[in-house]
């Protein structure tokens, strides 16, 4: 529709292209019926919890208390996407260009970009607090629905940080870099409410309790800490301050960027030609096979966030290493890590293949080669096995130091559920990179949900190999 | 054996459709050393015929031969002595420009020792040299543009596709490509550009063919040309609106 370029307009225009660009527009429309059915069992689920939380209801000092490190985390991770996603909307989906080239006031344009990725992060984890929130407000705890105001406002506040933290780092040290920091944060905050999740496993449970009590607000929970909080549990005034409060800080972030973004000094700074220098390490070789793989390997390990992605999939090996150290005891004794392992490197295989397939900036390149289709096929996911083997040598090696025994079903199982997901993200890659302006994002839900399952399915096919007691690990150690 | 002995493109009858029929029984030929400029309106086809010459599409009918090649029949064969220069940089913004030169080497298959020196002639000539081991993402689309260039070049081609060649390049480093493509047209190899820039055409070119409907409207040089509009004189540019006008 043709309208008026104004502040609503441009936001509509915004909205679009999010939505267009958006996991569930591109998706396969296969996957939408399991999503709607997951969504709703999730549902389920979240109207059984709210019914226990009301059956058993906390103090309100230990309410304040879940609610605040629940912010806290939700912010962290918030402000980690919303980084990556302002270095997007600012630097690489290329179209501020254009719109500043506009007669739009570039204020505005400022403005819609810095809400739009405000609800962007803020709309994950709105839906899925949002489920537990409905199922509490079904349930008469109408309260509950201030989840949805506390998470918008939080998202506001972690648009207007990550856009001043990002006009800053670009500036500082270039726009790679600063999506790097951007990962690095999720990532570590991944690590540390993992490593929290695991404290009862390595902390003795009085300086557990001490550690709890510590963090725990004074009665009534008074302070300015504690608004937000006591913002999330729907208390008027904590949360109109909350909302006021994010409002104003967004407001002020905007203020001081506007300037800078008109004068176009912000984008500019993302040029900082010559390219960053790359370590040359190959060679010339008359071999279309090594070319490409060589190829495989170094986009690989350039791709943005290949390191915390990485370090994501391997928590897993955090329990395996406690296992085979004798730190963690389970049911079914150190034979637990064989699917562990075996559902790690489909997921590493999966993740390295989609990278490798989405950032082929130039597949006609090869394709205009006198070089097979099967040999353009086999490099790539050769280079994907290749990589995924390189990091399951030492998982592997630890097998074999403390259960030999284990070794010949863990490899059998390790190379199927790798030659099935290393195909499966091969036709349909994860979706991981945005796309640029103009063109298509490459990437499909479809693939992300086959893999997952068909690593879920390797690492049972292992367990029932290694473990003829299928509950085994549910049984005391 | 091909389709026309001796000749360096033969294109007999081409057909191709995208729910309408974009290329309609297309005949083209091209002798080796000839420098032939392909134009044509937006959508006239130029881009479908030369994907199909490089034999990154299938057309629904026709004959496509490269140097005696079949590019239906033997594929590979034919892309191993042909460059194929898109219209948009195909190229790895995270490698560097002699990264790149070494992956379009390597699926070439050039020798290393030959493809090294070529390559350093390459970013030499280009003035890349400075910048061969930065990445290519900071690059300007010139820069871009030359790289992909040495990149075509490197396996020295007997048969040079290209899309609008001199978009991004500056006046110096457009005329050096120009001679470096002309160097190689002197060498015995065939080139077809596409251009909407109608002077390098005129000045480059030693034949011309407008193509429009998805079928060529008139071929020859200037002076055929000028005679198959119907005008006695004028510029390229003339003749080019003039047939295209109907």
């Amino acid at each position: 529709m043709f309208g008026q370029a104004g502040f609503l307009w441009l936001f509509w225009h915004e909205l679009r292209v999010l939505w267009r660009g958006s996991i569930l527009v591109r998706t396969h429309k296969y996957v939408l019926a399991p999503v709607i059915i997951v969504g709703l069992l999730f549902q389920a689920v979240a109207l059984a919890l709210g019914w226990a939380i009301i059956k058993h209801p906390l103090p309100l000092v230990e309410m304040v208390l879940v609610a605040n490190l629940n912010l806290f985390f939700f912010g962290v991770l918030m402000l980690s996407r919303a980084m990556t996603a302002a270095i997007d909307v600012l630097y690489a989906r290329g179209d501020v260009d254009f719109l500043l080239a506009s007669p739009i006031e570039p204020g505005r344009v400022l403005a819609v970009r810095m809400i739009g990725v405000g609800l962007s992060v803020a709309a994950p984890w709105a839906l899925l607090g949002g489920a537990l929130a409905n199922a509490l407000a079904v349930l008469g705890q109408v309260w509950a629905l201030a989840i949805y105001p506390m998470l918008l406002a939080e998202g506001m506040v972690a648009a207007a940080l990550a856009f001043a933290v990002v006009v800053v780092l670009v500036g500082w040290v270039g726009p790679a870099a600063a999506r790097r920091v951007g990962h690095m944060l999720a990532l570590f905050m991944g690590v540390f409410i993992f490593a929290l999740g695991q404290a009862p496993r390595y902390v003795a449970p009085e300086h557990l309790a001490r550690f709890w009590q510590g963090l725990m607000p004074p009665a009534g929970a008074p302070g300015v800490l504690y608004i937000f909080g006591r913002g999330m549990l729907g208390q008027a005034g904590p949360l109109l301050g909350s909302v006021a409060f994010s409002l104003a800080l967004f407001l002020l972030v905007w203020a001081v960027l506007e300037g800078r973004f008109a004068k176009g000094v912000i984008t500019a700074a993302a040029y900082r030609p010559p390219g960053a220098a790359a370590r040359q390490t190959g060679e010339f070789r008359a071999m279309p096979f090594t070319a490409i793989f060589m190829k495989h390997l170094r986009l690989l390990s350039r791709f943005p966030g290949v390191a915390s992605q990485t370090v994501y999939r391997s928590l897993t090996l955090v329990p395996v290493v406690m296992i085979l150290g004798g730190r963690l005891r389970m049911g079914g004794g150190v034979a637990v890590v064989v699917p562990l392992l075996v559902f790690l490197a489909g997921q590493l295989g999966l993740f390295f293949i989609s990278v490798m397939v989405g950032s082929d900036d130039s597949p006609e390149l090869a394709a205009s080669a006198p070089v097979g289709r099967t040999l353009l096929r086999q490099s790539a996911l050769l280079a994907a096995g290749y990589a995924s083997v390189l990091l399951m040598l030492g998982p592997v090696a630890l097998v074999v130091w403390r259960a030999p025994g284990l070794l010949a079903d863990l490899l059998a199982c390790i190379g199927l559920v790798l030659v099935c997901n290393l195909g499966v993200g091969f036709r349909l890659p994860i979706p991981l990179i945005r796309a640029e302006f103009g063109k298509a994002q490459k990437g499909t839900l479809l693939g992300l949900v086959l893999g997952l399952g068909v690593s879920s399915f390797w690492a049972v096919v292992a367990w029932v190999a290694v473990e003829p007691h299928p509950f085994a690990w549910l049984l005391p150690a | 054996m091909g389709l026309d002995d001796g000749a360096a493109l033969v294109v007999r009858g081409l057909v191709k459709s995208f729910g309408r029929r974009v290329i309609a029984g297309l005949d083209l030929m091209v002798q080796p050393g000839e420098f032939y400029a392909l134009l044509g309106p937006n959508g006239a086809g130029k881009t479908t015929t030369l994907r199909m010459i490089a034999g990154l599409m299938r057309p629904d009918a026709g004959q496509i031969s490269v140097f005696g090649r079949d590019v239906l029949a033997d594929p590979l064969g034919a892309k191993a002595i042909m460059a194929w220069l898109p219209d948009e940089p195909l190229l790895y913004d995270r490698l560097s420009p002699m990264e790149y030169l070494e992956f379009v080497a390597g699926l070439w298959r050039v020798a290393p020792g030959l493809a090294k020196a070529r390559a350093e002639e390459l970013l030499e000539t280009l003035g890349l040299w400075a910048h061969r081991h930065e990445r290519c993402e900071g690059f300007s689309r010139g820069m871009k543009q030359k790289t992909v260039l040495a990149g075509a070049l490197i396996h020295e081609p007997r048969f040079l596709l290209l899309d609008e060649p001199f978009t991004g390049l500056d006046a110096a480093s457009a005329r050096l490509v120009k001679e470096m493509l002309q160097a190689r047209a002197a060498a015995g190899a065939a080139v077809i550009l596409t251009t909407h820039i109608l002077d390098v055409a005129e000045r480059l070119a030693t034949r011309i063919g407008i193509l429009s409907g998805g079928a060529l409207l008139a071929e020859g040089d200037l002076a055929a040309l000028q005679v198959h509009a119907g005008v006695s004189s004028g510029s390229l540019e003339d003749v080019f609106l003039q047939l295209t006008a109907a």
